[in-house]
C-alpha cells in the first residue's frame, strides 16, 4: 500500500536511472542547498516530528505551520514547491501516524496535509489525493492552488468510474465536483470544468455557474466537444450549450445549435423566446441559408405584416438580389463565354485545329460550362442573347446546337443562369414551352426546377407548371418533370408531391430511368425525414425489378433515393438496412453500403468509416459494385471535421494503392467530396497525378474532382492543370467534355459560388446541399453510361449545393451596407483563455466581400453591431449605441 | 383566333370601360358582396363578353338569365405578378370562366390568353375552372408565366456535328492523319513511312502510278511493294483511326527478307535508315516512267543530290573528279561536330585507299564532294550508329547534334551552282525583308538583276540535266531553288543500339503544326519540342531529318 518514497521520487524526476547514481546526485543536491534551504528543510522537518508529538497543542500548531508553508510557496509550472519537495521523505511516516490518530480536528487537518502532499507522492491509480481530501476537513478547495484541484478533478473521474461500476454512491464525490466546478468555473478554466462533469455524467451543475463572463467560453467547449462524443452523449452535451445560449440571449447561437441537432422545435423556442425583430430577420437568413424549409406562425411572430417580410427572407426570395449586388461591388456582371474559360489561346496551338464543324459533345459541354459560370447572373452569351436581331434569335441558335438529349441540358442551363430570379426566369423558359420537341420541353421543365431551387414561393410556380408532366408519355418529359421538381422541392416534404410521384414508382409503364429519377427526386424532397411511406414505397420497387434491371447503371439511383431519406439520421436507418438485406443478392450490398454512408453522413462517426475501409479492403471477384459507394461513404461520413477530413484522405491514398479498379475509380470522387471548394494543394496534387491515369474512369474521376475541389474558386493553379489536360486529351472526346466541365466548376459563378454544403464557420451541414452532391457523384461512379451518356443533366444536382460565398452586411432596413471589414484565416480558439485573436493573416475590405474556405471574417468597425456572431451570408448590422466619432 | 384578338385590342382601345368598372369595384372593400341587379353592371362588361366567345353565346344568355335570378355576384380583388411587374388590384369576376379573367391579363401585358400560365396554390388555372373551387382568395398573388415573344422554332437546316460525319470528313476536323500501329517492332517502319507519306509530290506521284501500271522492267515484288505504298499512303488520309499497315508490311518482307529477320520467335527491331533508304530505291525504281530519260525518275527529283567529288592524292598528285548521285547527306559526328553545318561537311570530306595508277599500289587518297544540283527535299543521315566490335552491336552515338529549323546548304554548294543559286537567293532576301517592312535598295539591286539573267542563259544552255534550277516539270517554270531549307519531318530513335529502342516521326503539317506519330498515337507537339530531338540524352533524338527547299518564283 505505502509506496516507498524514494521510488516515486526518482520516478518523477528521473526515471530509469540506477538507484545508486540516483543516491549520489541526490546527495550533491543535498549539499548544494542555500542556506535558506536548508533552514526551511530543518524547519519542516521539525514539524514532521511535531506532528508526531503527543501534545494536541503542539501537533496544531506544527499542522499549522505547515499548512502556511504550503501554503504561501509560490507554485511553478516546472518544478515542486520547495515544502512539498521536503516533505518528500516524511509522507511514509506522516501517513503511518494518521493511522494511527484518534478521530479528531487534528486528524482532519493532517488528511488535509496528506491530500496534497499525496499530488506529488501517491501512486499512480492510488487515488490518495481523493481519499484523504474526503477524510479531511472539506475547507476551501481552491486555498491549495490550482494543480491540486486539476490533480483532483482527474482522480474524480477514476474513482467515478470504478463506483459506477461497483454501484456505490457518489454523494460525497459530488459534493467534491459541485466544489471543483465553482473553483474552475470562476477561474476561466471552463474546459476543465466541462471535462469533469462529462466525466461524472452531470453537466446540468453546469447552467448554475456559467455567468456573462464565462459562457460563451463554455458554450464553445461544449459544442466543439460534442463533436467527438458518442450518441446520444453529443445531443445532451448540445442541448445544455443550447440552454445556456438560451439563458444569455445569444440566439443566434443558440439557433445554430438547434440546426446542429436538427431539432425543428428548439428552432421554434428561439422564435419564441426572442423578441426583436431585427434579430429575428437574422435567424431567417440563417434558416434560409441551411435550406430547410420552415413556416413561421402568429406565436412565433405576432405581427401579420412583419411574418411576411420574415418568410419571405426565410424562403430566399431576395437571395438573387444580394447575389447580383455582390456581382457588381466585385465587378463581374459582364458574362463570360466558355473560351474565356478555355483560354486556348495560353496554349501552343495544341488544341483542335479544325474547330469548323460542330461536335455535340463539345457544344454540349459549352453548354454546361456557360451554365455554371453564368449561374445566376441572369445573362450569357449563348442562352440569353438578346433576340431581337432575326426572328429565331442566337439562343435559339445554340440550343440546336445541341443534339437531342443535348438540347435537354441546353433549354435547363438558362434556368441555371436565372438561378433564384424566379420571375424573369419564368418568362425567359417560357418560350420552350411551345416547342414540338420533348428534349426542349425537358429541359425548360428541368430549368423552371433549377430557377426555383432553394427559392420557395406562395404561388408554388414550380409545382403548377411541372405537376402536368410527370404523367406524359414521353419519358424525357417525364424525368425533366421530375428531376425540376426533385430539385425546386428538396427538403420540403411536400405531401402532395408525395401522392403524386409516389404513383410512378408502382407504375408498370413508366420505364426504369423515370422510376431512377422519381426515386431521387422523392429521396430529395423528403431528404433525412426518416418518412415511412417514402421509404416503402421506394423498398417496393427496388424489390420488383426483375435481375436484368438490377444491372442498369441507373438502378444505382433507387438505393441512393432510400439513403437520402435517412440522410445524417443515424440509428434511425436501422429498420431498412435490415429490410435491404432481404434484397436481391445483386444489389444488396449497394444497398447496404449506401444507407449506411447516408445515415452516418457528416456525422465524423470513426466507427463507421472503420466499417466502411473494412469493405473497401476485400478483393471482390465477382464483380460486384458495391465498393464504389463504401468509398464515396468513407468521405460522406469523415467530412464532418478537419481531423477527419485529413486522416480520410491518408486512408483514401492507401486505397488508392492497394485498391481493386473499382475502388480506385471511386476515390477521386471521394477526394473531391471531402474537399468540396476547398483546394488544398496535397489533394490536388494526388488528383492531378490520377489525371493522367492509365484507367480512363479513374482519370476522368480525377478530372471531375478537380473541378469539385475548385470549385467556384477561379484557382489558378487547377485552371492552368486543366488547361493542360485539355491538350493531353484534345482527342479523347470523353475525357476532354470531363476536363470542360471540371473548367466550368472551376470558375463556378465566376468565383463567388460555392459547392461547400458546409456554412456557418463550417458547422452547420445544410441537407439539401450534400444531397445534392452525393446525387451527383453517385451518377458519376458510372461516368460511361450516366454522365456520358444521355443523363448528363445529372450534373444539373450540384445546383442544391451552390451558394454564394459572400458576405452581405445590410442595415436594419436589408439595405446592403458598406462596411470595413477583416477577412482572415479562421483560427481555432476552442479552451483558449481570455478574447484570442480569431483570424490570422487578414487583409481589411468592405462588404459586400468573397469568404473562401477557412474564411472567418470580423468587423473593422466599431461603428455597428453586427447581429449575428458568424459573419457569413447576409448580416444584419445595427447602430453601436456607444460609438463615438473620433 | 386572329379575329378575336382585333376585338381585344379594340376593346382595348376603349379603356373607359375598364376604368369604370375598377372603379366600381374599388369603391367595394375587396370581400364585400356586390348586390346589385345584373343590368347594372353588365353593361359595361357586355359587348365585351359578347365579342370574347361568340361561339359561347349561348351559354352566357343561359347563364345571365339564371344569374338574374341570384343578382348576386362577387368580385375579388387579387393581385397579379408577371414577371417583375406586380398588377395590384386586378378584379376577377368569379362568375365568368377564368377564361375572361386571362383576356383581362391580356389587356395590361399583352401575353395572348392561350399562352398565359396562371398558377393558383400549386396548380395551373384552367379555361374553364370553376372559381368556386379553386379557393382563391381576396388580395392574394397570382403569380403568371407568359411571354409575347415569337416561338422559337427549330432552324430549318440543322447543325451538323462532327460525330454523325462520315470518317473522311472527320479527318479535316482532326486536322492530321491517321497514326500506324506497330505490328511487333515495327516503329522502325512506321516511322519511316509517316515522314515518307508527308511529302506530297511522293504522293502525287504514287498515285500516278496505278495509272501506268507495272512496267516490264520492274519486278513484281517492287510492283507490289509500290502499290502496297500507294495504298496505305491513300487510307492514312482517309481515315481517323489507326491503320495497320499489314499488307505493307508483308509485301516489304518479301521484298527485303532481312527485315523478316526473327529474335525469339519476334520480328527483330530493325535500322529505319536501311528502311528509308530500301523503300526509296524501290520508289525510285518503280516510279520510273517506262522508257524514258532518268529525269522523269520521280524519287531522284525529289530526293537525288548530284554531289561532284574531288579525289585527289596527296603522294601521286594526282587528282581525277567524278559526279555521283545520293539520296541523303551524311552528318558524320565526332568530338568536333555540334552542329549539323559541321557535320555536314565533315560527311562531304572522306579518305579512301584506291590504287594509285601513279604509284602502283594502292595509296590514301581524299575526297571533298560538292553539291552540285539541290533536291526538292534535302535527306540528311545522322551517322548515329556504328558497329562496336566489343559488344557486338550497332552502339550509338549519343553526341548532341543541333540542326536548324532553317538551314542555308549554300556553303556546301559547288561553285557553279553557288553562282545560279545568287538570284533567287537575293530575290528571298528581300521578299523577307519586305515582309519584315524593310525598304529594299532599289539601286543595288538592278546590277544584280542583269546578273541573274546571265547565269539563268547559262543554266539553260547546260540542259535540262540538273534538277536544281532547271525547272522540275514545264508548269513550274518559275520556282527557283535558294539553297535554303525548311525542316519538316525528324525520324527520331531512342535508346542505345540500333536494333532496340524505339523509332518515332516527327512530321510537320500543311497547316505548320508538328505531330509527334508514335505509332499509332500521333500527338500534336510545337516547335520547341523539334529542336529538343537534338540528342545529348536518353530521350528521342534525330536520326534522319528531311528538309523542303525554300523556292521562289520569279
Amino acid at each position: 500500500m505505502a509506496p516507498e518514497p524514494n521510488r516515486a521520487g526518482n520516478g518523477a524526476s528521473t526515471s530509469g536511472t540506477a538507484k545508486d547514481e540516483a543516491a549520489a546526485k541526490k546527495k550533491i543536491e543535498s549539499e548544494d542547498l542555500s542556506d535558506e534551504d536548508l533552514a526551511l528543510k530543518q524547519q519542516l522537518e521539525l514539524y514532521v516530528e511535531r506532528v508526531q508529538d503527543t501534545d494536541p497543542g503542539l501537533q496544531k500548531v506544527a499542522l499549522e505551520s505547515m499548512r502556511q508553508e504550503i501554503r504561501t510557496s509560490t507554485s511553478s509550472m516546472t518544478s515542486v514547491p520547495k515544502p512539498l519537495k521536503f516533505l518528500r521523505p516524511h509522507y511514509g511516516t506522516l501517513k503511518a501516524y494518521y493511522e494511527t490518530m484518534v478521530e479528531s480536528e487534528l486528524k482532519k487537518y493532517l488528511a488535509d496535509i496528506l491530500s496534497v502532499l499525496a499530488l506529488t507522492m501517491s501512486a499512480e491509480g492510488e487515488r490518495e489525493s481523493l481519499k484523504y481530501r474526503l477524510l479531511g476537513s472539506e475547507g476551501d478547495i481552491g486555498s491549495w492552488g490550482h494543480e491540486y484541484v486539476r490533480n483532483l478533478a482527474g482522480e474524480i473521474a477514476q474513482e467515478y468510474a470504478k463506483r459506477q461500476s461497483e454501484e456505490a454512491p457518489i454523494d460525497d464525490l459530488m459534493e467534491l465536483v459541485k466544489q471543483i466546478v465553482a473553483f474552475h468555473m470562476k477561474h476561466n478554466a471552463e474546459p476543465e470544468a466541462v471535462d469533469l462533469l462529462m466525466e461524472v455524467e452531470d453537466l446540468d451543475m453546469l447552467t448554475e455557474h456559467v455567468d456573462k463572463t464565462n459562457f460563451k467560453r463554455t458554450c464553445l467547449y461544449l459544442t466543439s466537444s460534442a463533436r467527438y462524443l458518442p450518441g446520444p452523449d453529443d445531443m445532451l452535451v448540445l442541448d445544455i450549450a443550447f440552454s445556456i445560449y438560451l439563458k444569455f440571449e445569444e440566439f443566434p447561437n443558440a439557433l445554430q445549435i438547434a440546426l446542429f441537432m436538427d431539432n425543428l422545435l428548439h428552432v421554434r423556442t428561439v422564435f419564441t423566446s426572442c423578441h426583436d425583430v431585427l434579430r429575428k430577420k437574422q435567424f431567417c437568413y440563417i434558416l434560409a441559408r441551411h435550406g430547410i424549409t420552415f413556416e413561421l406562425d402568429e406565436e412565433m411572430v405576432n405581427d401579420d405584416e412583419e411574418r411576411e417580410v420574415l418568410q419571405d427572407i426565410i424562403n430566399n426570395s431576395k437571395l438573387s438580389e444580394g447575389y447580383l449586388t455582390l456581382a457588381r461591388d466585385i465587378e463581374v456582371m459582364e458574362p463570360k463565354s466558355p473560351e474565356d474559360i478555355y483560354k486556348a489561346h495560353l496554349l501552343d496551338g495544341r488544341a483542335s485545329a479544325g474547330a469548323s464543324v460542330d461536335s455535340a459533345r463539345q457544344n454540349l459541354a459549352a453548354t454546361f460550362v456557360n451554365a455554371f459560370v453564368n449561374a445566376g447572373f441572369g445573362q450569357d452569351k449563348l442562352m440569353t442573347v438578346a433576340s431581337d436581331s432575326s426572328s429565331s434569335g442566337s439562343s435559339g441558335n445554340w440550343l440546336f446546337k445541341n443534339k437531342e438529349h443535348g438540347k435537354t441540358s441546353a433549354a435547363a442551363s438558362l434556368g441555371m443562369i436565372l438561378l433564384w430570379d424566379v420571375d424573369s426566369g419564368l418568362a425567359q423558359l417560357d418560350k420552350y414551352f411551345h416547342s414540338n420537341d420533348n428534349h426542349v420541353i425537358a429541359g425548360a421543365l428541368l430549368g423552371v426546377g433549377i430557377v426555383n431551387c432553394s427559392i420557395k414561393n406562395d404561388c408554388d410556380p414550380a409545382m403548377a407548371l411541372l405537376g402536368d408532366f410527370i404523367d406524359k408519355e414521353d419519358s424525357s418529359t417525364r424525368i425533366g418533370a421530375i428531376m425540376g421538381l426533385g430539385i425546386a422541392y428538396a427538403g420540403s416534404q411536400n405531401e402532395q408531391l408525395r401522392y403524386k410521384l409516389a404513383p410512378i414508382l408502382s407504375d408498370p409503364k413508366a420505364s426504369l430511368d423515370v422510376i431512377a429519377f422519381t426515386a431521387i427526386a422523392l429521396g430529395l424532397i423528403y431528404v433525412g425525414s426518416c418518412n415511412e411511406e417514402v421509404a416503402q414505397a421506394i423498398i417496393f420497387t427496388l424489390m420488383d425489378r426483375s435481375e436484368s434491371e438490377l444491372g442498369e447503371p441507373l438502378t444505382r439511383l433507387l438505393p441512393l433515393g432510400l439513403g437520402l431519406l435517412y440522410l445524417g439520421k443515424q440509428e434511425s436507418v436501422e429498420a431498412t438496412a435490415e429490410v435491404s438485406k432481404t434484397f436481391n443478392e445483386k444489389i444488396r450490398k449497394y444497398c447496404d453500403m449506401t444507407l449506411l454512408s447516408c445515415a452516418y453522413a457528416g456525422t465524423g462517426n470513426v466507427l463507421k468509416v472503420q466499417n466502411l475501409l473494412g469493405h473497401c479492403s476485400q478483393h471482390l471477384d465477382k464483380g460486384e459494385m458495391h465498393q464504389g459507394p463504401a468509398v464515396l461513404g468513407i468521405a460522406m461520413v469523415a467530412m464532418a471535421e478537419e481531423l477527419g477530413v485529413e486522416m480520410a484522405i491518408r486512408s483514401l491514398e492507401h486505397l488508392l494503392q492497394y485498391g481493386e479498379q473499382n475502388i480506385r475509380r471511386a476515390v477521386p470522387l471521394a477526394l473531391g467530396l471531402l474537399c468540396i471548394s476547398n483546394p488544398k494543394v496535397n489533394v490536388m496534387d494526388t488528383l492531378s497525378r490520377l489525371s493522367h491515369d492509365t484507367d480512363s474512369e479513374v482519370a476522368m474521376a480525377a478530372v471531375i474532382s478537380l473541378g469539385l475541389i475548385g470549385a467556384g474558386t477561379n484557382n489558378a493553379r487547377i485552371a492552368g492543370m486543366l488547361r493542360n489536360l485539355s491538350s493531353y486529351y484534345y482527342k479523347d472526346t470523353s475525357l476532354l467534355f470531363c476536363v470542360r466541365i471540371a473548367q466550368g466548376l472551376v470558375h463556378l459563378g465566376k468565383g463567388l459560388l460555392t459547392l461547400n454544403p458546409y456554412h456557418s464557420d463550417r458547422v452547420l451541414l445544410s441537407p439539401t446541399a450534400l444531397a445534392g452532391l452525393i446525387t451527383m457523384l453517385h451518377a458519376c461512379l458510372d461516368m460511361k453510361a450516366i454522365v456520358l451518356g444521355k443523363y448528363h443533366y445529372v450534373l444539373y444536382f450540384l445546383v442544391l449545393a451552390m451558394q454564394p460565398r459572400m458576405l452581405l452586411t445590410v442595415d436594419e432596413d436589408l439595405k446592403p451596407l458598406s462596411v470595413p471589414v477583416r477577412v482572415g484565416q479562421a483560427v481555432d480558439v476552442v479552451g483558449q483563455a481570455g478574447r484570442p485573436k480569431t483570424i490570422t493573416g487578414f487583409q481589411t475590405h468592405s462588404t459586400p466581400v468573397l469568404l473562401a474556405a477557412g474564411d472567418r471574417a470580423e468587423l473593422a468597425t466599431e461603428k455597428y453591431l453586427p447581429i449575428s456572431p458568424i459573419l457569413e451570408g447576409f448580416v444584419i448590422l445595427k447602430d453601436n449605441p456607444d460609438y463615438r466619432e473620433e | 383566333m386572329a379575329s378575336i384578338f382585333t376585338q381585344l385590342q379594340s376593346f382595348r382601345r376603349n379603356e373607359s370601360h375598364e376604368t369604370d368598372a375598377s372603379v366600381v369595384a374599388d369603391s367595394f372593400t375587396s370581400e364585400s358582396l356586390i348586390l346589385t341587379e345584373t343590368i347594372d353592371v353588365y353593361p359595361t362588361n357586355a359587348p365585351y363578353k359578347r365579342k370574347v366567345s361568340p361561339a359561347n353565346a349561348e351559354e352566357f344568355n343561359h347563364s345571365s338569365t339564371s344569374r338574374k335570378n341570384l343578382v348576386i355576384m362577387i368580385f375579388l380583388i387579387v393581385s397579379v405578378k408577371w414577371q417583375k411587374e406586380l398588377f395590384k388590384d386586378v378584379e376577377i369576376d368569379t362568375s365568368q370562366p377564368p377564361y375572361v379573367f386571362k383576356c383581362q391579363l391580356f389587356d395590361l401585358t399583352g401575353v395572348p390568353p392561350e399562352r398565359q400560365k396562371i398558377m393558383v396554390k400549386g396548380g395551373l388555372l384552367k379555361d374553364d375552372a370553376d372559381w368556386a373551387k379553386l379557393g382563391v382568395k381576396a388580395g392574394q398573388k397570382l403569380m403568371m408565366m407568359g411571354t409575347a415573344d415569337e416561338i422559337m422554332k427549330s432552324p430549318e437546316k440543322g447543325t451538323v456535328f462532327v460525330e454523325d460525319l462520315p470518317e473522311e470528313e472527320q479527318v479535316a476536323a482532326v486536322g492530321h492523319t491517321a497514326g500506324l500501329f506497330n505490328l511487333g517492332n515495327t516503329c522502325y517502319m512506321n516511322s519511316t513511312l509517316q515522314c515518307l507519306h508527308s511529302v506530297p509530290e511522293l504522293k502525287s506521284a504514287l498515285i500516278d502510278y496505278s495509272h501506268s501500271g507495272r512496267s516490264n522492267d520492274v519486278d513484281q515484288t517492287s510492283h507490289m511493294l509500290t502499290v502496297a505504298t500507294r495504298d496505305l499512303f491513300s487510307e492514312l488520309d482517309k481515315s481517323v483511326k489507326a491503320v495497320a499497315p499489314m499488307q505493307f508490311w508483308m509485301v516489304l518482307r518479301k521484298k527485303y527478307p532481312q527485315f523478316g529477320q526473327l529474335h525469339n520467335g519476334v520480328f527483330m527491331q530493325q535500322d529505319a535508315e536501311e528502311c528509308w533508304t530500301q523503300i526509296l530505291y524501290t520508289l525510285s525504281q518503280s516510279l520510273r516512267s517506262p522508257g524514258s530519260s532518268e529525269n522523269t525518275d520521280a524519287v531522284k527529283a525529289l530526293f537525288g543530290i548530284e554531289l561532284n567529288s574531288r579525289i585527289y592524292c596527296q603522294e601521286s598528285n594526282e587528282e581525277s573528279s567524278e559526279t555521283e548521285s545520293v539520296y541523303s547527306l551524311k552528318c558524320h559526328i565526332s568530338q568536333e561536330v555540334n552542329h549539323l553545318h559541321e557535320g555536314l561537311k565533315h560527311g562531304l570530306k572522306s579518305e579512301l585507299e584506291k590504287a594509285s595508277a601513279a604509284l602502283g599500289r594502292s595509296a590514301i587518297y581524299l575526297k571533298e564532294s560538292r553539291i552540285n544540283a539541290l533536291p526538292r527535299y534535302l535527306t540528311v543521315q545522322f551517322v548515329r550508329f556504328f558497329w562496336k566490335r566489343e559488344s557486338n552491336q550497332k552502339a550509338k552515338i549519343l553526341r548532341k547534334v543541333d540542326y536548324p529549323l532553317e538551314l542555308d546548304v549554300y556553303d556546301l554548294c559547288s561553285d557553279d551552282l553557288k553562282k545560279k543559286l545568287e538570284a533567287p537567293r537575293k530575290f528571298l532576301r528581300d521578299e523577307e525583308g519586305k515582309k519584315l517592312g524593310l525598304k529594299v535598295n532599289e539601286k543595288s539591286s538592278v546590277p544584280k538583276e542583269n546578273d541573274v539573267k546571265m547565269s539563268d542563259a547559262e543554266g539553260s544552255s547546260n540542259g535540262g540535266g540538273e534538277p536544281s534550277v532547271a525547272p522540275m516539270e514545264e508548269g513550274e517554270k518559275e520556282t527557283q531553288m535558294t539553297g535554303v531549307y525548311d525542316l519538316v519531318a525528324v525520324l527520331t530513335h531512342k535508346g542505345r543500339s540500333a536494333d532496340s529502342g524505339h523509332y518515332v516521326g516527327w512530321v510537320k503539317q500543311e497547316n505548320g503544326k508538328w505531330i509527334e506519330f508514335d505509332d499509332d498515337n500521333p500527338k500534336p507537339r510545337v516547335q520547341d519540342d523539334i529542336t529538343r530531338l537534338s540528342g545529348g540524352g536518353d530521350w528521342h533524338m534525330a536520326y534522319i531529318i528531311m528538309y523542303k527547299a525554300r523556292v521562289v518564283s520569279m
